[in-house]
C-alpha cells in the first residue's frame, strides 16, 4: 500500500500542468487531452488526500471491533465466574429483559467499542479531508451528514411503527371501524415528517422539500380529519345532544308478542371483569 | 429510595402491645370501617386484637378495639405492596401470631367468614388462608379466564381467587410477603400487586381456602377494561416470569375434597353481540400483531372462530389456553411492546367472555365451564414449557 501511495505521489509531483492555451492553431485533440490531464490530476490529488482518511476509518473500525470482541468475551467470562446474574436476580427478582444481565453488559461493551471506532474513524476522515484536499467536491461532506440522516431515519421509522400500533390497538379496542385507516394515517404522517427531516438534514431540495412536506402533511391531516369526522358523525352528534340535554335511557322496542315474563338483557356494561 | 415503614414510629412504639391477631384494614369509607369493627368486636370478643388502618377511628362505637394508625396510600384495589409492608411491620411490632388483611368492602363479609379465615391459620396451622367467594356468573371474569387457570396450571394450586383482597397469614407467610412487597417499594412501585398464592407455593407453605359466601367486590378506580386488564395480567405475567424456574418442573395438583357455596345465577339473557363484534373487528385489523405473537395453529383457530354465529359462539378451551400461553411467551420475549401486547389481548379476552356467557346461558354451570378451562390449561402445560424454552420451534 505504501508503495502504491508513493508511486501516486511521484506521478502527481512529476506532473506539470499544461500552460494556458493562447494559440488558436493548436488542434482540438490537444485541448481535449489537456482537459483530461487536468481532470485526472484533480481526482488523483483528491484521492491521495482522502485515502489516509478512508484507511483510518477502516483501521479504527477493525481495531475497535476486535477490542470490543475481546472485551465482550472477557466480561462474559468474568461475570459468569463471579455469578453476576444470580447475585443481581437475588436483589431484583423482577428482571424482565429476555437476555441475561451478563449478556446485556457484554453486548453493550461490544457495540460501544464499535461505535467508538466508527466515531474515531469518521472524525479522522473529516480532519484529513478538510486539511489535505486542495479541491472541494460536493459529495464527500455528506458522509458525516449521512450518518446523522440515517439515525434520524431509523428513529423516525421506529416511532412511526410504534405510534401506528398504539393507534391501531387503541382504535380497535374503542371499536372504531376505521382503526386501520387511522393507524395508516398516523404512520404516514410520521414517515413524511421523517423524510422531510432527513432531506433537510442533507440539505437536499431546499425550498421544494419544505413546500412538498407542507402540502403532504396538511393533506394527510385534512384527509384524516374528514374521514374521522364523517365516520364519527353519529358519535359526535350523540355526544353534543348528551351535553345539551340529559341522555335518554335506552328504550326497548315495543314488544310485538306479549310474553308472560320479559327477559331483560344484560348490557355489556353490567359485566364485571373483576 | 422509598421507605418501607410508613407506620408512624412514635405511635407504634407508644401503642405496641402483645396481640394474638393483627387486623389490617385497607382504606375505606367510615361506615364500612364501623361495620367491620362491629364484626370484629362480636366475633373476637375478649381476644387480644389490634387493628392497623389508615382510616380515622375517632368516633367509633367500639373503643375497646385498639387501633394503630398507618399512613394512607393511594392504592384502592387490590391490596398494594406498601399495605403488605405496613401490615407486616405492625404485626412484628405487636408480636402478633397471625395477620388478617381485609380489603375495601370487607364489611359485606360475615363475622363467621372472618373467624373462618383466622381459624384456618391459628388452629389449622395453615400459612395462608384465602377466601372462596360466591360471585355471580357475570363477575370476576378476568379471574375465571386468566388468573385462576394460569395459577392452577403453573403453580398447581386450586385456589379459586388467587388475587383475593382478604386473607389471613401466619407470621412466616406474612414475613415472606412483606419481604417481596418491600422489593417493590424499594423499586418505587408501592402500588404493585403481590401474588400471595404463587409466593406460598414457591416457598412450600401451606394454603387453605375458606368458604366465605357472597362478598361485594370493590371495582377498580379506573373502570376502563384496557387499563385494568393490562395492570393485572401484566403483573401476573411478570410474576410467572420471575418464578419460571419453579413452575417448569412438573407438579401434581392435589385432589379437591371439599365443596363450596354455589355461585348465584343471573336472571335474564346476556347480550354478547358487542363482544363478538369487537373480536371480529380485531380479527380484521390486528392480524399483523397477532401474527407476531400467536402460533399459526392458534391463528387458524381464531380465523374459524371469527365466522361463528354469535348464538353459538364459544372459544374452545384448548385454543384459549394456547392463546394465553402465546401471550405469556411474547411478554417474556418482548416480541412487541408490552403495552401493545396487553392491548392486543383484550379482544381475545372479550371473545372468551362472550363464549363463557353463551355456555352459561345454555344451562351449563359456570363453575363447570371454568373447571374445563382450567383443565385445558393444565393439559397444555407442556406446550408453554416447550415454548418457554424453545420459542422459535412453534413459528412454522
Amino acid at each position: 500500500m505504501e508503495r502504491l501511495m508513493g508511486m501516486m505521489l511521484q506521478t502527481v509531483q512529476n506532473y506539470n500542468p499544461p500552460p494556458p492555451i493562447t494559440n488558436d492553431s493548436i488542434p482540438l485533440w490537444t485541448h481535449i487531452s489537456d482537459a483530461l490531464r487536468q481532470s485526472v490530476y484533480r481526482v488523483l490529488s483528491l484521492f491521495i488526500a482522502v485515502l489516509p482518511g478512508i484507511l483510518a476509518v477502516f483501521v479504527a473500525l477493525t481495531l475497535f471491533t476486535l477490542i470490543g470482541m475481546g472485551l465482550s468475551l472477557l466480561l462474559r467470562r468474568g461475570l459468569s465466574f463471579v455469578k453476576f446474574d444470580e447475585r443481581l436476580n437475588r436483589g431484583n427478582p423482577e428482571w424482565s429483559p429476555s437476555s441475561s444481565p451478563t449478556m446485556l453488559i457484554a453486548r453493550g461493551a461490544f457495540w460501544g467499542c464499535v461505535l467508538l471506532g466508527l466515531v474515531i474513524g469518521v472524525s479522522a476522515f473529516d480532519a484529513s479531508y478538510s486539511t489535505g484536499t486542495p479541491l472541494p467536491i460536493s459529495l464527500l461532506p455528506y458522509l458525516t451528514k449521512m450518518v446523522g440522516a440515517l439515525l434520524v431515519m431509523i428513529a423516525g421509522t421506529v416511532i412511526a411503527r410504534f405510534l401506528a400500533r398504539s393507534v391501531l390497538i387503541g382504535a380497535v379496542n374503542a371499536q372504531l371501524q376505521y382503526a386501520r385507516f387511522l393507524s395508516l394515517g398516523v404512520k404516514w404522517l410520521v414517515l413524511v415528517l421523517t423524510a422531510a427531516m432527513v432531506l433537510d438534514h442533507l440539505e437536499v431540495g431546499g425550498k421544494i422539500v419544505e413546500l412538498a412536506f407542507g402540502i403532504l402533511f396538511g393533506g394527510i391531516v385534512l384527509t384524516l380529519a374528514l374521514a374521522v369526522g364523517l365516520g364519527s358523525r353519529d358519535l359526535v352528534s350523540r355526544s353534543l345532544e348528551g351535553r345539551a340535554e340529559p341522555r335518554p335511557e335506552r328504550v326497548p322496542p315495543p314488544p310485538e308478542v306479549v310474553t308472560p315474563k320479559p327477559v331483560e338483557p344484560i348490557r355489556h356494561e353490567t359485566i364485571r371483569h373483576f | 429510595m422509598a421507605t418501607a415503614n410508613t407506620v408512624s414510629s412514635d405511635q407504634a412504639t407508644a401503642t405496641a402491645v402483645r396481640a394474638d391477631l393483627l387486623v389490617f384494614i385497607a382504606p375505606m369509607p367510615p361506615e364500612q370501617l364501623e361495620s367491620i369493627l362491629g364484626h370484629l368486636a362480636t366475633e373476637f370478643h375478649g381476644e387480644e386484637l389490634v387493628v392497623a388502618t389508615a382510616n380515622d377511628p375517632t368516633g367509633t362505637a367500639h373503643p375497646e378495639i385498639r387501633v394503630l394508625p398507618v399512613q394512607a396510600t393511594n392504592a384502592v384495589w387490590p391490596i398494594a405492596a406498601v399495605d403488605f409492608v405496613n401490615a407486616v411491620h405492625a404485626a412484628k411490632e405487636n408480636e402478633a401470631k397471625a395477620v388478617l388483611l381485609l380489603g375495601p368492602g370487607a364489611d359485606s363479609l360475615s363475622p363467621a367468614a372472618l373467624r373462618g379465615l383466622v381459624k384456618s391459620v391459628v388452629e389449622a396451622k395453615s400459612d395462608l388462608a384465602v377466601p372462596h367467594y360466591s360471585l355471580p356468573v357475570n363477575a370476576g371474569l378476568v379471574n375465571s379466564a386468566i388468573i385462576f387457570p394460569l395459577t392452577r396450571a403453573l403453580f398447581a394450586s386450586r385456589v379459586r381467587y388467587p388475587l383475593s383482597i382478604d386473607m389471613a397469614l401466619s407470621l412466616r407467610m406474612a414475613e415472606r410477603l412483606g419481604s417481596t412487597a418491600q422489593k417493590f417499594v424499594n423499586q418505587n412501585q408501592p402500588d404493585a400487586i403481590v401474588w400471595p398464592v404463587s409466593e406460598a407455593m414457591v416457598a412450600g407453605l401451606s394454603i387453605d381456602e375458606v368458604d366465605v359466601g357472597t362478598r361485594e367486590l370493590p371495582q377498580p378506580a379506573e373502570p376502563n377494561i384496557n387499563a385494568i386488564l393490562s395492570l393485572v395480567t401484566g403483573s401476573l405475567f411478570a410474576d410467572i416470569e420471575a418464578k419460571a424456574a419453579f413452575w417448569q418442573r412438573p407438579r401434581r395438583l392435589l385432589p379437591e375434597h371439599r365443596s363450596f357455596s354455589a355461585m348465584p345465577g343471573v336472571d335474564g339473557a346476556v347480550d354478547i353481540a358487542p363482544m363478538v363484534e369487537a373480536f371480529r373487528l380485531a380479527f380484521t385489523n390486528l392480524q399483523e400483531i397477532w401474527g407476531l405473537v400467536l402460533a399459526p395453529n392458534s391463528l387458524l383457530g381464531l380465523k374459524r372462530l371469527s365466522v361463528v354465529d354469535p348464538a353459538t359462539f364459544r372459544m374452545p378451551e384448548t385454543l384459549w389456553a394456547r392463546v394465553v400461553f402465546d401471550f405469556l411467551v411474547a411478554y417474556r420475549l418482548r416480541t412487541i411492546n408490552r403495552g401493545h401486547l396487553m392491548g392486543a389481548l383484550i379482544p381475545l379476552y372479550l371473545a372468551w367472555v362472550a363464549g363463557h356467557l353463551n355456555v352459561v346461558g345454555s344451562g351449563t354451570d359456570a363453575e363447570v365451564h371454568v373447571e374445563a378451562v382450567a383443565a385445558a390449561f393444565e393439559s397444555e402445560k407442556q406446550y408453554i414449557v416447550s415454548r418457554w424454552r424453545w420459542p422459535d420451534r412453534f413459528n412454522s
